[in-house]
């Protein structure tokens, strides 16, 4: 009921001033078609006097919606923050909703404004960390407390998760993304062409019988990379978009590789570990089938012996490394008598 | 002493040389004794939960299971299988027969009835508890015959012994687990033997079997589908390599169609093994060999090669497009079903975390991280790679199928956790081969010295170090004291092995989940039996057409232990009905009881864990509730419930947070309650804060009965208010 209400007093309100300050307006929203027009993706770069300009000097209601970006140039090499990951898809989101609307949207606008340059619109919004994403709807009186902040959690399937905080604070359709194909028009021409340079030549391999699906080494290393993807747990990583290595809390300059605690794994471990899970079984094939052929007892004996103690030393490695990522104390069950 | 009779010392001397077994004699009374050990070892190692609590079910399926079970042993096969079970999803009920694999059920039941008639009166919950472990026993045996199958007695042994204790297998297969993996990894590693039997043969009697096997499989879980797609891609695999035979063609073409018409039985599966697009790649293979056993023939028949040639090249051709078209038509006509999302997101695992939330959150549908893997397999891990090398050195048939299924199950298992589970037969063949071969070559080593250094040719492509050594330098000095500490080195390995499986299992997987237990302040085990104690409750107290609304978890274990009827319960087919129910915990009392009666609802069931700090209960599961209900029905928000996007229960929660029905229900006079030493009375030790409103009045419900540890506290609807 009261939401009700509050629609109907805004379309109401609006339609009156519209009426009032129809001049002004219209010029607002055909600067900001020009500004959009003029930027190669369709967002809008901000500053202090186009904040003033668009946002604080109208009267509310305003004719349209701002959705804006806060940007830092200097954060961009943070990798955690991801912040040209973020602003790319904030572009991309940016340029469909144009193109859904064949440029004649005149409700929303994409904006970015950069920290170094503009400061006191930070301080405006009373932004104060990144990436910072906000909506500024039509109705918003204050800057600071009345606009929608977008929520940060979903930030897989960022520009997915943009478009539906966008329908459903604007109730604007952004319509299907459209992403752009991971390889460009030229980049297809040349492997088209390479492809079809090497056709013959992979043709007389087949006939031959010589290639690699007929090498049965191709096939082992193929069976060992899949033990060893699968077993470094790199789907984990990869599922779960974990980073190689996290920077220590204390101290920045220490780098941290090992994640206690058994249900997550950082990149650098797992690649580790499974690397050792490998060569144990490596090396035994190895004594097994190839040191056979080398010549000299010595020589033998002592690759034997280095094989030997590097087995030993991996699997101590490994298992001192799950108990310790596991906090498991693992103990026999021995009769009470012997106790 | 002294009055013991002197026998003359030739008649048992004679004796003893009459008993004296030949040496292969020998050698199959160790095998059969090492079999039946193992077989021992495997069911025994998996009652650490019977000896700790009691015989009895676990979590939450195994219920489901077992009432269906119980309902099939009372009222018969043909009931069962047309059974409408009105006592859950009120209103609505649930066909059971056909939404089930019947396997599970029908093999406790075969096995009650020999057990009755062989006179042996038990109880049919015994039979459910101990049907996991015995096909585990059996899983054994068939990893022995398969392990001899690819590479030879020896392997097959350490296979045996390997699968007995492996962790991956038992977590899911502990006395009390009565689930449908309980037979299905009996029943999928038993289809593969067969198989691969078949191939090695080309018997139309394996493949026949193999086929059964099949069936039994797709009777008892939906991990068929494993089989469906490994198989033909085993035989495309050969195929592509050059290994096509009569054997192939015989096995596969026997086992497919046979297979198809069998699992089209299972009511669950039906017209889907020709219809989804799971299943085309089982039939497109089929077809395949089909043209391939035509060019065969044709081959034959033409003499020119040139012609041949030609005639290939428009076969092939006409072949792939014939099959591209059909399945393009299937797919458009809409008579071929897509992917269902499950298999979609195993083949392109970040598939499930952005287009179906419902899986990913599953935590068992988890990615497995490294740790998981040692946890479940410990050095079979180190084994595997070298296991792998050792196949690919002696590549038949049969090794290319055992490492085809290590690869993609491992790759599998990468994605899912409980897909370890499919993993672990494959992972414990390969590394028995490893196991094996090693050890044999050393033993071999160590007695050669008696009998003169062996030719090591003979060993073929497995000799092993040891063995080689010996052939290039039969005088070195150290060989055999190097082969007897290997040795000492791979039974230390193995007794490790041992060591951490039985800790695993001990510790890890016995856990009933339905009697919980906690250390005392003095360590000793403190049990917790609240849910026993009050679907007990349910059963005395209660009307019997008394319907009870729950949180979905627990709703088989009220209608098996309870025997009341449910509004939903764990098979969540209708998330409307869940919503419902969601929606209902999370309104004010007044809008729930609104949603309550028109569900017919007589009493509410909630899981509280504030007294002994149990934190998997209703108030840690209630922003899922939330969420579900708020897909349904968007009056229910989450914002609501939160604190700056925090979830409290504390003074500071949100206000629609402290008044909603779970909140009341949970805390009721939760308040006067003195729960620990030094904190204010309601302080709650799950969450370990005070909680925010204390002063709880219930309109509409009463509360009926509150566990001893309140663990499931259970309140009446009232009756509406007479009217004058």
């Amino acid at each position: 009921m009261a939401a009700n209400f509050f629609t109907i007093s805004i379309i109401i309100l609006s339609l009156f001033l519209v009426t009032l300050s129809a001049e002004s307006e219209s010029e607002l929203v055909a600067d900001l078609l020009t500004l959009q027009s003029e930027s190669e993706s369709g967002v809008i770069h901000l500053d202090d006097p186009t904040v003033s300009k668009f946002l604080t000097n109208p009267k509310t209601p305003r004719p349209y919606s701002l959705i804006i970006f806060f940007d830092a140039t200097h954060f961009h090499d943070k990798p955690e923050l991801r912040l040209r990951e973020i602003r790319r898809e904030f572009a991309i989101v940016a340029s469909s909703f144009i193109a859904n609307h064949n440029s004649s949207n005149t409700k929303l606008f994409f904006c970015d404004i950069e920290f170094s340059e503009s400061q006191p619109s930070f301080q405006l919004f009373g932004v104060n960390s990144i990436p910072h994403i906000r909506l500024v709807g039509p109705a918003t009186e204050s800057l600071e407390d009345d606009s929608g902040e977008m929520d940060q959690a979903g930030l897989s399937r960022f520009a997915e998760s943009m478009a539906e905080f966008i329908e459903s604070r604007t109730k604007l359709p952004v319509g299907p993304i459209h992403r752009p194909p991971i390889l460009s028009k030229i980049q297809l021409g040349v492997i088209a062409l390479v492809l079809l340079v090497w056709s013959p030549l992979v043709v007389k391999k087949i006939v031959a019988g010589e290639t690699l699906l007929h090498d049965p080494r191709s096939w082992v290393s193929g069976a060992v990379f899949v033990y060893f993807f699968s077993v470094s747990g790199a789907m984990h990583n990869i599922i779960r978009e974990m980073p190689m290595f996290v920077g220590d809390r204390e101290d920045p300059n220490k780098l941290v590789l090992f994640y206690q605690g058994s249900d997550m794994q950082l990149g650098a471990e797992g690649f580790t570990v499974g690397f050792l899970y490998t060569i144990v079984g490596l090396l035994l094939a190895f004594v097994t089938h190839a040191l056979v052929y080398v010549k000299g007892a010595t020589a033998k004996r002592t690759l034997m012996l280095f094989a030997l103690l590097l087995s030993f030393w991996a699997v101590k490695k490994v298992i001192f490394l799950d108990n310790w990522k596991t906090g498991y104390r693992i103990h026999g069950f021995w009769p009470s008598a012997w106790n | 002493m002294a009055t013991m009779p002197i026998l003359p010392p030739m008649p048992v001397l004679d004796l003893v040389k009459s008993f004296k077994l030949k040496t292969k004699q020998q050698e199959l009374l160790i095998r059969v004794s090492i079999l039946c050990l193992v077989y021992i070892l495997a069911f025994i190692t998996r009652l650490f939960s019977v000896l700790r609590y009691e015989s009895m079910i676990h979590e939450f399926d195994p219920y489901f299971n077992y009432r269906t079970t119980l309902y099939l042993t009372q009222n018969g096969f043909y009931d069962f299988w047309n059974w409408f079970d009105y006592e859950s999803w009120y209103p609505l009920g649930r066909i059971v027969g056909g939404t089930l694999y019947p396997g599970l059920m029908v093999t406790a039941a075969l096995i009650y009835r020999i057990l009755h008639f062989l006179r042996f009166a038990v109880h049919i919950r015994e039979v459910c508890v101990l049907t996991a472990p015995f096909f585990a026993s059996n899983t054994t045996l068939v990893a022995y015959f398969f392990g001899k199958e690819i590479w030879d007695t020896g392997a097959g042994l350490v296979a045996a012994i390997l699968i007995a204790v492996c962790p991956g297998y038992i977590s899911r297969s502990v006395a009390g687990s009565y689930d449908n993996e309980g037979v299905a990894i009996f029943a999928l590693l038993f289809t593969f033997y067969l198989f691969v039997k078949a191939v090695n043969t080309g018997s139309l009697a394996w493949s026949l079997a193999s086929a059964f096997g099949y069936f039994y499989m797709v009777s008892a879980w939906g991990g068929y589908v494993f089989i469906i797609n490994l198989i033909p891609l085993y035989v495309l695999v050969l195929l592509i390599t050059g290994r096509y035979s009569m054997r192939l063609y015989v096995a596969y073409n026997c086992m497919y169609v046979l297979g198809m018409l069998l699992a089209m039985q299972i009511r669950f599966v039906g017209f889907q093994h020709v219809q989804s697009g799971e299943h085309m790649a089982a039939m497109g293979v089929f077809f395949l060999l089909q043209v391939f056993y035509f060019l065969d023939w044709v081959k034959h028949m033409l003499s020119d090669t040139k012609l041949f040639q030609a005639f290939l090249r428009i076969t092939v051709t006409c072949a792939v497009a014939v099959g591209a078209i059909a399945l393009g038509l299937g797919m458009l006509s809409g008579y071929i079903s897509p992917w269902t999302g499950r298999f979609y997101s195993l083949l392109d695992p970040t598939y499930a975390k952005d287009h179906i939330p419902i899986i990913a959150s599953v935590s068992e549908h988890q990615p497995t991280a490294w740790s998981s893997f040692m946890f479940d397999f410990h050095i079979l891990l180190f084994l595997f790679p070298a296991g792998l090398y050792f196949c690919f050195k002696r590549l038949s048939d049969a090794t290319i199928f055992i490492v085809m299924y290590g690869l993609t199950s491992m790759y599998f298992a990468g994605v899912m956790v409980r897909l370890i589970l499919v993993a672990t037969p494959a992972v414990c063949l390969i590394s028995a081969i490893a196991v094996s071969a090693t050890v044999k070559n050393l033993t071999v080593l160590l007695r050669s010295k008696n009998k003169g250094v062996q030719t090591g040719s003979t060993k073929g492509s497995s000799s092993s170090k040891a063995a080689s050594k010996a052939l290039l330098d039969q005088s070195q000095p150290f060989q055999k004291n190097g082969a007897i500490a290997l040795l000492f080195g791979a039974f230390y390995l193995l007794s490790k092995y041992a060591t951490h499986c039985t800790w695993v299992t001990s510790e890890a997987y016995s856990s009933p989940s339905i009697v919980l237990a906690a250390r005392g302040a003095h360590g000793s085990r403190v049990i917790f039996d609240d849910y026993r104690e009050a679907y007990f409750w349910l059963r005395q107290n209660t009307p019997p057409d008394a319907k009870v609304m729950s949180w979905w978890d627990y709703g088989y274990q009220i209608t098996a232990m309870g025997n009341r009827t449910v509004i939903v319960d764990n098979n969540t087919w209708n998330n409307t009905h869940i919503a419902t129910v969601g929606r209902a915990m999370s309104s004010y009392e007044d809008e729930a009881i609104e949603i309550m009666r028109s569900l017919d609802v007589d009493y509410v069931l909630v899981v509280f864990g504030g007294v002994t700090g149990y934190s998997s209960d209703d108030i840690n599961k209630f922003l899922w509730m939330v969420r579900i209900g708020g897909g349904v029905f968007p009056v229910i928000k989450e914002p609501d419930y939160l604190v700056n996007g925090e979830y409290r229960v504390d003074k500071g929660a949100a206000p629609k947070m402290l008044n909603c029905l779970m909140y009341k229900l949970c805390y009721y006079r939760f308040g006067e309650m003195l729960t620990e030493y030094g904190k204010p009375p309601g302080y709650d030790r799950a969450r370990g804060v005070e909680i925010g409103n204390k002063d709880i009045k219930l309109e509409h419900l009463e509360e009926a009965f509150t566990t001893s540890n309140w663990i499931v506290r259970i309140y009446k609807v009232k009756p509406p208010n007479n009217r004058w």
